[in-house]
């Protein structure tokens, strides 16, 4: 009987071809392997993060009245509601931590090289993608420390020359921080990015699929990979040890640390001590924070803003300005640029939460 | 088909802006506020005023002084000139202005100044002009007033209206800069009730020095705190008395209601007014009256009730059988705040404790404010109320303390699934990565 179902379903859905792709479908296994498991972790994250976030959309409700005391609901009178959020928020902020070690080690390793730019550029999309919706969610609770956040945050966008204003105003839904804007941070966060990104990741699985695993210069020099490994199985088992390792980790710091809730958000009251962003803000909060008022004349904020607009446009770049089999001089000097930058951004990182002073 | 083109880019430059504007809206129409600012900007009535030209060009300081504050006095800014109080012809430049026989009265005597400022001040219909809710004078209640009687036995060393509101400058005392605005009042107030001017009366002169100390001065001059009382709250102002022994406990019960209710109506204040001691006064002083705290009540330490009552008498032993109960009472509502505090730092649901606590809170409050009926029922009772809500608080702060265990036993177990479930998949790795034989 199954075998029939089974049958009639591959005749209609193709299941012969799937299977004989992911029959076919192997890894190379070499010394830097084990980086191949991040991108795997960051989508498993990201259907954590739909699930959970599906759950909430039960009970949340959009509104500056109604938002606060919603999320108080989940997080008191819903079975494991807490766990709920607790997952969501934690797990936001793992999947944007696994994609930042994804990037990191597909750039050290020159993933992106020929024919592999588009996967790059996809991925630092759905890296942005990230950011927008950690960015996006985290007003959502309406608390007093996101609002605030959320304002110093749309501030620094309201510096970019000629298109601050006009971003400011899309972002907020008016010159300040409203209900207006908590409504719009929601559409963003449940409607827009998510179709976005399930668009992007779509085209990235693909990519990664068309081109398979890109094997490092240095394992190229050695004389490649000594053997390859089946992604069905092997590779596969692998990855479902990492994701349970995750979902351990998730129910560790969700049972033991909570997500706050914190005060209700309220606009007349004065900022918070110690706000700050979410990490993965951090390094670029900090960079701010420590610039000069006025450097040659020209406002240190400005400055900041166009060097890491500046600083992105480069990484983004990378596949066009390496070189292209990613060995000589150039290559040396894209490697050096990833290891200043991976050095810069943890140091920023971490100066926030020592809270250094300019 | 070249104007086919430019209206379809039209259509579509058209189409981009109606987008852009919908999704970053700009505020429009002027700020709020705006249009108010020339209403609010009000000019004084031109009204001819021969007297202010001309004492204002005198050099005897004596004649020109009261045109320097003039021009800020109320009176003045509402359009009211010198002739008012002092009559003559403000229109006539010269000296004939003053003349006695066209109504000129010149300086009014100190005995007359309070009729003359009620001639106006006590006139409701007239100051309505001015304020559709105006304080009316009343001249019968400055009689009652210690200074009024004085002033009427000849004694012209005792305060009338413009020894606290001034003279040619009065200001509203709304206006911070007033001498009778509320936090200027007690400083108003001493310029005379002080030791020098005071020399050869009976009436004391330490009391801005009391108060100044006291809670009441702390909470208004330190804290800001405009509710709090100044001298004229407890004595009045235009009926200034000392209040006498009866009229304390209402004096004091006319912002601490519920405790000079409970004092009225108890045999201790019966007690107190049959020996001749003056209320409220007897366990809090007057003016240098220090916070009370729940120390005042017994025999012992910061103890008050031993002022009147002997160790072994029945208010000693009531005293002794209810500080303990209430001592207990405040170290419960301790635990349960202390409980409550490490649950919500644990993340557990703590809002129903905190709720219970709030009111065991202000079942604390109620019971200060019960103890002033010197009765053991009621006390009793507001203390039991006060226990049980505190156990309610303490109650749901464990509860939240089970629940977060439970969380941590439900995350151990979920933990000893997960990496059992990771055994058994590295266990199939090893499987299926076996050589085969």
């Amino acid at each position: 009987m199954i075998g029939r179902l089974r049958e009639w379903l591959a005749d209609r859905l193709g299941l012969d071809a799937l299977q004989h792709l992911a029959e076919k479908k192997d890894v190379p296994v070499h010394r830097h392997t084990f980086w191949y498991y991040w991108g795997g972790m960051t989508l498993f994250l990201f259907g954590i993060q739909v699930a959970t976030g599906i759950l909430l959309l039960l009970y949340y409700r959009a509104s500056a009245d109604e938002a606060y005391e919603s999320v108080r609901f989940i997080m008191t009178q819903v079975s494991f509601g807490w766990l709920i959020r607790s997952i969501h928020s934690w797990s936001a902020n793992l999947m944007i931590g696994a994609a930042m070690i994804h990037m990191f080690s597909a750039f050290l390793t020159k993933a992106y090289r020929p024919p592999r730019e588009l996967t790059w550029i996809s991925g630092m999309v759905l890296l942005g993608l990230s950011l927008a919706f950690g960015f996006s969610g985290y007003l959502l609770p309406w608390n007093q420390l996101a609002f605030f956040a959320t304002k110093v945050g749309t501030d620094v966008t309201g510096a970019v020359p000629v298109v601050g204003g006009f971003m400011l105003r899309f972002l907020r839904g008016g010159e300040h921080i409203s209900g207006g804007t908590l409504t719009r941070f929601f559409g963003f966060h449940v409607a827009i990015l998510p179709a976005i990104a399930t668009l992007i990741v779509g085209v990235h699985v693909y990519l990664v699929q068309r081109h398979g695993m890109s094997v490092p210069p240095s394992v190229e020099d050695a004389g490649g990979p000594k053997r390859r490994m089946k992604f069905v199985p092997n590779f596969m088992l692998r990855d479902m040890v990492g994701w349970l390792a995750a979902l351990g980790v998730l129910a560790l710091l969700s049972a033991l640390f909570p997500w706050e809730l914190g005060l209700k958000a309220d606009p007349f009251a004065s900022a918070p001590a110690g706000i700050r962003p979410e990490w993965y803000f951090g390094w670029m909060f900090q960079t701010l924070r420590m610039m000069p008022s006025h450097i040659l004349g020209i406002e240190g904020e400005l400055v900041a803003i166009a060097g890491i607009g500046l600083g992105g446009a480069v990484w983004l770049l990378a596949p066009f300005l390496d070189d292209p089999r990613g060995r000589g001089q150039r290559a040396r000097m894209m490697t050096a640029l990833g290891v200043v930058a991976l050095v810069y951004i943890v140091a920023f990182t971490l100066l926030v939460y020592r809270g250094a002073k300019p | 088909m070249r104007p086919l083109i430019v209206i379809r880019w039209a259509l579509v430059v058209a189409a981009l802006s109606a987008a852009l504007a919908y999704v970053a809206p700009v505020a429009r129409g002027a700020a709020p506020g705006a249009a108010d600012t020339a209403a609010a900007t009000r000019t004084g009535p031109s009204a001819k005023n021969t007297c202010f030209d001309c004492h204002s060009q005198l050099d005897d300081s004596r004649l020109s002084g009261p045109t320097k504050d003039f021009p800020q006095d109320i009176h003045a800014t509402h359009g009211l000139g010198c002739v008012g109080c002092h009559g003559g012809n403000p229109n006539d430049p010269e000296m004939t202005a003053m003349d006695p026989d066209k109504g000129f009265k010149g300086a009014p005597a100190r005995k007359d100044i309070a009729e003359l400022c009620a001639s106006c001040h006590a006139n409701a219909a007239y100051m309505k002009r001015f304020n559709p809710q105006p304080y009316i004078f009343s001249m019968a209640e400055f009689r009652t007033s210690v200074h009024c009687k004085k002033i009427a036995e000849g004694d012209l060393k005792v305060a009338t209206c413009t020894n606290c509101h001034g003279v040619h400058g009065i200001l509203p005392p709304r206006d911070p800069r007033s001498p009778v605005n509320h936090r200027n009042v007690p400083f108003t107030c001493a310029k005379c009730h002080n030791a020098e001017y005071m020399k050869g009366r009976t009436v004391p002169t330490n009391q801005l020095a009391l108060w100044r100390e006291s809670v009441h001065g702390v909470a208004l001059l330190v804290k800001g705190d405009m509710s709090a009382p100044a001298c004229n709250n407890c004595h009045g102002n235009h009926g200034a008395v000392p209040p006498k022994t009866r009229d304390i406990s209402v004096v004091c019960g006319n912002c601490h209601g519920r405790e000079g209710e409970l004092f009225a109506k108890s045999k201790v204040a019966e007690t107190l007014e049959f020996e001749g001691k003056r209320g409220c006064v007897t366990c809090h002083s007057n003016h240098g009256i220090r916070p009370p705290t729940d120390a005042m009540v017994g025999l012992e330490g910061e103890g008050v009730c031993g002022r009147c009552h002997t160790a072994g008498s029945p208010g000693a032993r009531a005293a002794a059988e209810l500080v303990p109960r209430f001592h207990t009472f405040k170290s419960h509502l301790a635990r349960a705040d202390s409980l409550l505090g490490v649950a919500d730092r644990l993340g557990v649901e703590t809002a129903p404790g905190h709720e219970a606590l709030k009111q065991a809170n202000d079942a604390l409050v109620g019971l200060r404010a019960t103890i002033h009926s010197f009765s053991l029922p009621p006390i009793e009772a507001a203390l039991a109320e006060g226990e049980g809500l505190a156990s309610r608080a303490e109650s749901h702060a464990r509860e939240g303390l089970r629940d977060w265990r439970n969380r941590r036993a439900g995350m151990a177990l979920s933990l000893v699934v997960i990496l059992a479930l990771m055994a058994l998949l590295i266990a199939r790795i090893r499987q299926v990565e076996r050589p085969a034989a």
